[in-house]
């Protein structure tokens, strides 16, 4: 099995993100949005997992880092979660486009 | 207590002090309360316990009686100072004492020298200090006690009297029908007017509109008395010059509150910002004066900067007389081998060409050998020439420039001028009769008008010979031309001002020509004629009903015999009637003037003005009691209506009636020299006043006679045009009094002084002001919104265009989320490819 080499997986982590801002971007539903967020998270870890693999300097560290960013997925889902969950307390809705209080 | 009896004159000045505290938080705790005075209990029983709706009595008499006890202590003081047989260093010890207040400079850790250690050891000898620190202190002598025991009695007895004159205020409401209405849309009528006496409408008709309601003020009139009299005796035991200052502010202060004390009436308040604003000038100059002494003397004691600038008695080996002189020196050429650090070397001015050096000689504070004087240039120094170590070295010689010496002598003399209202500053004064009476008494004789005379006779040390015949000349000018338009005012209390203004004029001449003596003389014996007088025209005013115009009088001796008596023994003293306290005073003043004149012929005008000026004041002052007292009534209908005082009125004026006739009296009493207040004070004169004015002085002795014969025959002469013309042809109406001529008119415009300032300096500084307000703002019609050439104008252009600017913007702030990761994106997607093509 012949070395991929590592610009397929650039080329996955890049797809992955776009994907995951198209989905922030267009989704109505927070939970949709959060989604998104997700995959642009685990694009960021497929790529930093790729150096890793490619880039004998980050050995250690970008496996360390992919670790770190799945936790603070977790955290940030959970702590996310808890937002809109309040918000549909207040607003009957998940709609992000309701969510429009900061407006200048 | 007994080690120092000096703090006697301190508790006597805090008395006041307490008083004016004592009513003020009363008077605050009252108005704090107010809004509970429907309720009882604590707080609303503090608000009745404070006075209530209606003024109380108690805080008056509380006033009264620390001021009475301040008498006392300063009547003990006087005495206690007179008998005290100390010298020198024992004396200052016992009446004096300072402490720092606020220390600018370090404290002098140095190692003492020598001579500091065994000054230590004598206890006896006052250790001279390092300057640089503000100091609060006092210094009593014969001066300061006379003053001071003068200002406590007639303080004294014009709380009496007001405790009287002032009982209208008293009331719950007070209506006061001289104070300007709004009636409709803004307009503004006036109840009465009593600046210009020709027209003023009759008090007597039935009001045409109801006055103007206000609660009384006893308490408050009281409460700046109190302040008023504190802030002069802090100023009169003051020795220092920083000190002076403070209470010289407050007085200016307590003057302002005093002469607006009818706030609501537009001439009372325009009279009380007049006094501060004209005084400000003054004051101004007095603060440069200050500055300049401390940045060259290092300190603001006047002892001490007497020490600086004047030279001790004599050098230990008498071969030089220096007598407290100002000493005058030359910088000397700087030779071709100087550096900056070079100390400069300065030599005395040659011997026969005095009064020619460039800088003045500063003395230590502290000598070697204090017994043992050097003169400069002689002992250690050789010859005449001696180095000027660096200025902070203030136990060592230093020179100040001579022009900056004589700056400081006339700026302390502006601040005197203000005060004491002297040309050209002496337009306040007049216009401060709308206080009530005992103000003007208090302001006009004991002490505001009182403390520019007593700060040039302290810091007498200070002024250069052209400073003192600056003095002199606007003595005489001030002396004449107020002398000159009393002559015609009708109104009683502002012939009383102006012949103030007079009187003053004669102080300053006095000490400006070398009579230190007999211009501190007069300042308190015309302290205590002039109280007299004014307490006598509040008694007529009173008696009349607040009726000023002379005119309108005449006959009033019948009906008020007590005033009448009393106002004729002040008259008397004024016009300087032998034997009563006046005359030794103006006698030896116009001696002293006579000295000079004939010893400076080109000074002549010293001399001729205040004789003639003694003829004015004699025709004015009889022409007012003429009028007033003499004669048939001009108004049958006030004559009707007019009482004499109640015995809290004219008590006090017996008393100053007796002060008036006895204050001056020596033995023998014909001896105008013998006064024993003369003698008092001359104990206090500087050294150096008849070493410099010796051949004056002698002048004077010699021509004593003369000057008091003429002065005499001028009075007489002065009484009796008066006599004949106002009580011996009695006019009946007072059509009578309105003549015509130019020169009439001039005089009643007061020479036009006020026009003059007016034209010269108000005007001009009001057209400045509206220009400025009209580049400054200039609004249209719609709200925040100026014409654009104005500043305002300007810059709310500029804001405009920001609003406009920043609405635009806030579109952008959907709120979306969506937007926002969108427009996040795209961003991140733009500065990516915009590095693309900026890196290859």
């Amino acid at each position: 099995m012949s070395e991929l080499g590592m610009q397929p997986f650039l080329i996955l982590s890049a797809f992955i993100f776009a994907c995951g801002v198209v989905c922030i971007a267009t989704k109505r539903n927070a939970i949709g949005v959060l989604m998104g967020v997700e995959l642009v998270l685990n694009a960021a870890n497929i790529n930093v997992v790729a150096f890793a693999r490619f880039n004998p300097a980050f050995r250690l560290d970008g496996q360390v880092f992919a670790l770190m960013v799945i936790v603070l997925a977790a955290a940030e889902a959970a702590v996310a979660l808890a937002i809109i969950l309040n918000f549909y307390n207040n607003h009957a809705t998940v709609d992000v486009d309701s969510a429009d209080s900061l407006k200048g | 207590m007994f080690d120092v009896p000096g703090r006697i004159y301190v508790v006597a000045t805090l008395l006041p002090l307490a008083a004016f505290l004592v009513l003020l938080i009363a008077g605050a705790t009252r108005a704090f309360f107010r809004p509970f005075r429907k309720q009882g209990g604590f707080a609303g029983g503090m608000y009745w316990v404070c006075g209530g709706d209606k003024p109380l009595k108690t805080g008056a008499y509380l006033a009264t009686g620390c001021m009475a006890v301040a008498a006392g202590l300063g009547v003990l003081g006087l005495v206690w100072v007179l008998t005290d047989p100390s010298e020198g260093s024992i004396r200052a010890s016992k009446w004096a004492e300072r402490i720092d207040w606020v220390r600018i400079g370090p404290l002098d850790t140095s190692p003492q020298p020598e001579w500091e250690l065994q000054r230590a050891a004598d206890a006896t000898r006052a250790t001279p200090r390092l300057a640089l620190a503000l100091e609060v202190g006092y210094k009593i002598d014969q001066l300061t006690a006379v003053v001071f025991a003068m200002v406590t009695v007639i303080s004294t007895l014009i709380f009496l009297f007001s405790l009287g004159y002032m009982a209208d205020e008293v009331r719950e409401t007070v209506e006061d029908h001289q104070v300007v209405e709004r009636v409709g849309g803004g307009e503004t009528r006036r109840g009465g007017d009593k600046n210009h006496g020709d027209h003023s409408p009759s008090p007597h008709l039935p009001p045409s509109h109801s006055g103007f309601h206000r609660r009384g003020r006893f308490g408050r009139f009281f409460l700046f008395l109190s302040l008023f009299c504190f802030s002069m005796l802090n100023l009169v035991i003051a020795d220092n010059l920083f000190q002076v200052f403070v209470s010289w502010e407050l007085v200016g202060v307590c003057s302002f509150f005093l002469i607006g004390f009818y706030y609501e009436r537009p001439s009372a308040s325009a009279a009380a910002n007049k006094a501060f604003i004209v005084n400000r000038i003054g004051d101004a100059g007095f603060l440069v004066g200050i500055m300049v002494a401390w940045s060259y003397c290092g300190t603001l004691n006047i002892e001490e900067l007497t020490r600086r600038v004047r030279s001790p008695e004599a050098d230990s080996h008498g071969t030089y007389e220096l007598a407290s002189r100002v000493i005058r020196v030359n910088a000397d050429p700087i030779p071709a081998a100087a550096t900056a650090a070079t100390p400069r070397d300065y030599s005395l001015e040659p011997r026969d060409k005095p009064g020619t050096g460039s800088h003045v000689l500063l003395f230590p504070l502290a000598w070697e050998e204090p017994t043992h004087f050097h003169g400069p240039g002689y002992g250690k120094h050789k010859d005449n020439v001696f180095e000027v170590p660096p200025r902070s070295d203030y136990l060592t010689y230093g020179v100040m420039p001579y022009a900056l010496f004589v700056l400081m002598g006339l700026g302390i003399f502006l601040g005197c001028v203000g005060k004491s209202a002297q040309v050209p500053l002496q337009t306040w004064l007049p216009d401060a009769m709308e206080g009530p009476t005992p103000v003007s008494a208090l302001i006009h004789a004991a002490t505001m008008v009182a403390a520019g005379v007593y700060l040039v006779g302290r810091c007498y040390t200070l002024f250069a010979p052209e400073v003192l015949l600056t003095i002199a000349y606007i003595g005489v000018i001030t002396l004449f031309i107020s002398a000159t338009i009393a002559l015609v005012q009708t109104d009683i209390k502002r012939i009383l001002a102006y012949s103030t203004c007079s009187q003053l004029g004669f102080m300053m001449l006095a000490l400006g020509i070398g009579g230190w003596v007999a211009g501190l003389l007069h300042l308190i014996t015309h302290a205590f004629f002039k109280a007299l007088l004014f307490l006598c025209s509040g008694s007529v005013i009173h008696g009349c009903h607040h009726e000023q115009d002379i005119r309108k009088m005449g006959g009033l001796r019948r009906k008020m015999p007590v005033t009448a008596f009393t106002m004729l023994v002040g008259v008397l003293a004024i016009s300087g009637a032998p034997l009563l306290s006046g005359w030794y005073s103006k006698d030896q003043i116009l001696a002293t003037a006579m000295g000079y004149g004939i010893e400076h012929k080109q000074h002549i005008l010293l001399m001729v003005l205040p004789l003639v000026t003694t003829g004015l004041t004699a025709y004015y002052m009889f022409r007012l009691w003429f009028l007033t007292f003499a004669g048939k009534p001009r108004d049958t209908h006030l004559n009707e209506k007019a009482h004499e005082s109640p015995l809290v009125m004219t008590v006090p004026l017996v008393l100053l009636a007796a002060f008036s006739i006895g204050v001056a009296w020596g033995w023998p009493l014909w001896d105008a020299n013998a006064s024993y207040l003369g003698h008092v004070l001359e104990k206090a004169q500087p050294a150096f006043v008849p070493v410099q004015f010796a051949t004056e002085h002698h002048e004077a002795h010699e021509h004593h006679l003369t000057a008091g014969a003429l002065a005499l025959l001028l009075a007489v002469s002065g009484a009796w045009l008066a006599w004949w013309l106002f009580g011996w042809r009695q006019p009946a109406d007072m059509e009578m009094y309105r003549p015509g001529g130019p020169g009439y008119r001039f005089l009643h415009g007061k020479w036009y002084f006020d026009e003059l300032y007016d034209a010269a300096i108000v005007n001009p500084t009001i057209t400045l002001a509206k220009a400025a307000a009209a580049v400054d703002k200039a609004p249209t019609d719609r709200p925040r919104q100026f014409a654009l050439p104005t500043l305002d104008g300007i810059l709310n252009t500029a804001a405009e265009l920001f609003i406009v600017f920043g609405r635009s913007l806030r579109a952008v702030q959907t709120g979306q989320l969506r937007t926002y990761v969108l427009t996040l994106a795209l961003t991140a997607v733009a500065v990516l490819a915009i590095l693309t093509v900026l890196v290859k």
